[in-house]
């Protein structure tokens, strides 16, 4: 096991350095220039190359990328052009919203779709599944940013239930924050519960048939000890892999949502540093949001021996 | 009845009813939420020609003139309008007395030098009016003096406005890059969270010209303990925020939301008429817009009406107008506008062809982040290829146009929009070196008196002349005039609409 953890490591280590040589090249490649947007639509060229030059951007590629990779192996993501402050501080200001969010989605995603992929799989044929397919069909069809645009025209325009958009007013507490996240959490939890209704529904039509699962019947035990105890447990490996992906998407910022309810999270961060060019920002966050995703999946396949015992690395 | 008859009147108006409701109904106290199209890409507004920083910075920072109502320069750290010399060389400014910055201290003549002097040197509007300058110094502890190299009649209106601003702060925060805002307006600056909110506190030792409040000029009241200004890029999100009473004020809405925000009980639509121009830049450097015969019969090929119904709808958000500013604006003139709104593919055709056009594909940037900008390519390049060219419509963000319109080899019209500014000679197409590079000898003396002189008069005549050689050589192709769409809570008093809003003498009624 520990050897397994030590070479997944030394292997996040060389994705790492590829996500952030890729991100370095892709950032300069595509169009457009931070100094131009900062300096407004008014701007000389010559106004745009002094800023250029003062921002280091006019230095050869080699040196920039030379600087970049020095800095990133002392854990310095570099500063961010707009925001004027180190991409770790923005990125870690940008935490908490995210976090909560992944927090609150995964949950709502989880009371959805984990009974009512059970269920489904239990009655299969039955209305009740016909029923859940079309919503889990419907809810990976929908759009985020219109279910979003509809919740907050019903529950915060017309009801007043929830607020429209942000991440609270200057000193607002900790519990007034969370409530900024109810309508996204909520948004993001039923679409994402979804695929995990189809993955859990999936996964416990292939067990429910095994032997062991007859054999439980036979013995006699309760119905809810076949399906929960013997069924669920066996068929929760796909469901897993499902939910570690969707809170690795998460904690990767939800950009759509993000943009849609005004929430400063990392999605958010990503979308503007995409617009303004903020090249540092859209580097050091593609390098934290790969080390997340390699990071999730990590913590999932140990899960896996946790929830499987024959699983052994 | 024009837009700035109707500005004037409305301010009256409001000015009237502010006045006698200071006494009376403006309560000091509360709390404003303003959403914004986004976060300023800076605090500084000298480091920037974005609106957006403007109307922000200009609660914390002040200048030595602004705005006062029919867009007259008046006032505001200056304590009455400059003497200028009579070969128009030298200004000299006085300084009102005991204006006081956010930190206490008291502002002097050395404060106002460093400050012109660091606009002069980083400011993208100062390096306009650097050239031109021989010396700003301190005649005395309460006045300015600014000698030039020749005539240049700018300065005045560069020195009043609010983005690449002029501000006034202490010398020793004077420099390049700032890093403590200490400035002398209404507000101050208390913390910036960004993509959440920028908080400004009313400061309570402001020290206000005397007299009634004059638009941007005048007395100044910070009513509001706070002012807050809310990131909020996605338009919905700001028209939802305003119809569920989250935003007292949101900025820059699609025109499409004008029916959900009438009839509201609580909000209510606020329509600035006459914003701004959207328009067509044409590539004189390099391509076949070289040609001027063929910029003249693109400019023939077009039908601005339909791109302007295309873009905005409904006919209170615009108006086909050739004239470069609206009937209202002492710059109005007529003169050149026969070429206007024509749409006529056979005569384009003909023109083209005459010019030698020989079919080369001429690429158009545009922009989706601007949508009306996109909708009007979208037309125009339709009516072009009636008339027979070759067009490529290149869509992309704002960052790649932006980029791309500096490289005269990557295309031959872009679409941008600018607001009506007040000093005609900030425009942009007038500079030699903007994307465009319009850069005739006939252009480079007419402006060159239309800098040189001061009589307004005399400008007005020339800039008619300006207008005229713009419809004969093409370096641009104004669409028409537009209307901008905000929304406020009506709980909200005082509030005058504007190109860059302001919550000073605004007030909270509950």
């Amino acid at each position: 096991m520990q050897t397994y953890i030590l070479k997944r490591i030394l292997g996040m280590a060389v994705v790492m350095l590829i996500v952030a040589t890729i991100s370095f090249v892709i950032v300069r490649v595509v169009p457009g220039d931070p100094a131009a947007i900062m300096l407004g639509p008014d701007a000389s060229p010559a106004d745009i190359a002094d800023l250029r030059a003062r921002l280091g951007l006019e230095r050869p590629l080699p040196a920039q990328y030379a600087i970049f990779m020095g800095d990133l192996l002392t854990g310095d993501l570099g500063r961010s052009i707009f925001l004027d402050r180190p991409v770790v501080q923005a990125l870690a200001e940008r935490a908490e919203p995210t976090i909560c969010l992944t927090v609150m989605a995964t949950l709502v995603a989880l009371l959805i779709g984990i009974p009512a992929g059970i269920v489904s799989a239990v009655r299969r044929g039955s209305a009740v599944d016909q029923a859940t397919l079309g919503l889990a069909m419907l809810g990976a069809s929908i759009p985020s940013f219109w279910l979003g645009l509809l919740f907050i025209q019903f529950f915060a325009v017309r009801l007043g239930w929830f607020p429209v958009a942000g991440y609270g007013d200057p000193g607002a507490g900790f519990l007034e924050r969370l409530r900024h996240l109810v309508l996204p959490a909520l948004v993001l939890g039923l679409l994402s519960s979804a695929l995990i209704t189809r993955f859990t529904r999936a996964s416990m039509l292939d067990v429910l048939g095994d032997d062991y699962v007859r054999t439980g019947r036979a013995k006699g035990l309760d119905e809810w000890t076949v399906i929960m105890k013997h069924a669920f447990r066996n068929a929760l490996i796909p469901v897993l892999t499902v939910i570690g992906l969707t809170v690795a998407v998460l904690l990767g910022g939800a950009i759509v949502t993000e943009t849609v309810f005004g929430l400063p999270g990392v999605g958010n961060l990503v979308v503007q540093a995409v617009l303004r060019r903020d090249y540092p920002v859209i580097q050091g966050t593609l390098i934290v949001v790969a080390a997340v995703y390699v990071l999730v999946n990590l913590t999932i396949d140990l899960l896996y021996t946790v929830v499987d015992p024959r699983v052994r690395y | 009845m024009n837009a700035l008859v109707r500005l004037s009147l409305a301010g009256l108006l409001m000015a009237g009813t502010a006045a006698g409701a200071a006494a009376a109904d403006m309560k000091r106290g509360g709390s404003v939420n303003v959403a914004t199209i986004g976060e300023p890409p800076t605090l500084d507004p000298s480091a920037s020609t974005a609106d957006v920083v403007g109307m922000i910075a200009q609660h914390y920072f002040e200048t030595l003139y602004t705005f006062g109502r029919d867009w007259k320069v008046v006032p505001l750290l200056a304590a009455e309008a400059p003497r200028i010399s009579a070969d128009g060389k030298e200004y000299v400014i006085p300084l009102r007395s005991g204006v006081k910055f956010h930190d206490g201290s008291v502002m002097t003549a050395a404060d106002a030098v460093a400050s012109l002097q660091r606009w002069l040197q980083n400011a993208v509007r100062g390096k306009q009016a650097a050239p031109f300058v021989a010396e700003v110094a301190a005649s005395d502890p309460q006045t300015v003096r600014i000698a030039l190299k020749e005539p240049y009649a700018p300065l005045l209106g560069l020195l009043a406005l609010p983005t690449s601003a002029a501000v006034i702060m202490p010398a020793a925060k004077a420099t390049p890059q700032i890093t403590d805002i200490v400035g002398t307006g209404p507000y101050r600056f208390k913390e910036r969270q960004p993509d959440r909110y920028i908080l400004l506190t009313r400061f309570e030792d402001y020290t206000a010209r005397s007299g009634e409040p004059d638009f941007f000029g005048g007395r100044r009241t910070p009513y509001l303990d706070e002012v807050r200004f809310v990131p909020a890029p996605n338009a919905n999100t700001r028209v939802e925020g305003a119809l569920g009473g989250q935003y007292h004020y949101a900025d820059s809405l699609p025109v499409e939301a004008f029916p959900s925000l009438s009839g509201q009980a609580k909000v209510e639509p606020v329509v600035l008429e006459r914003f701004g121009w959207p328009v067509m830049y044409f590539n004189t450097k390099e391509g076949a817009l070289t040609n001027q015969g063929v910029r003249q019969a693109v400019l023939a090929s077009l039908n601005f009406s339909d791109m302007l119904e295309a873009a905005f709808g409904d006919r209170k958000f615009f108006e086909p107008d050739g004239a470069l500013y609206p009937k209202g604006f002492v710059w109005h003139a007529t003169a050149g506008t026969e070429a206007y709104d024509k749409g006529d593919a056979g005569k384009a055709k003909a023109m083209a062809k005459a010019a030698g056009y020989d079919g080369r594909p001429i690429r158009i940037l545009t922009s989706m982040q601007y949508e009306f900008h996109h909708k009007m390519a979208v037309v125009a390049a339709e009516y072009m290829k009636q008339a027979g060219f070759t067009v490529d419509l290149q869509v992309s963000d704002w960052a790649t146009l932006t980029q791309r319109r500096g490289e005269p080899g990557l295309w031959e019209i872009y679409f941008t929009h600018s607001p009506f500014l007040p000093e005609p000679a900030l425009n942009s197409f007038l500079s030699n070196s903007a994307p465009g590079w319009w850069a005739t000898p006939e252009k480079d003396r007419l402006v060159g008196a239309f800098n040189a002189t001061g009589d307004t008069a005399k400008r007005a005549e020339i800039w008619a002349e300006i207008q005229k050689l713009a419809y004969e050589q093409v370096p641009i192709a104004k669409v028409g005039n537009f209307s901008s769409l905000g929304a406020r809570s009506k709980n909200l008093t005082g509030f005058q609409p504007s190109p860059w809003p302001f919550f000073w003498d605004v007030a909270l009624q509950n």
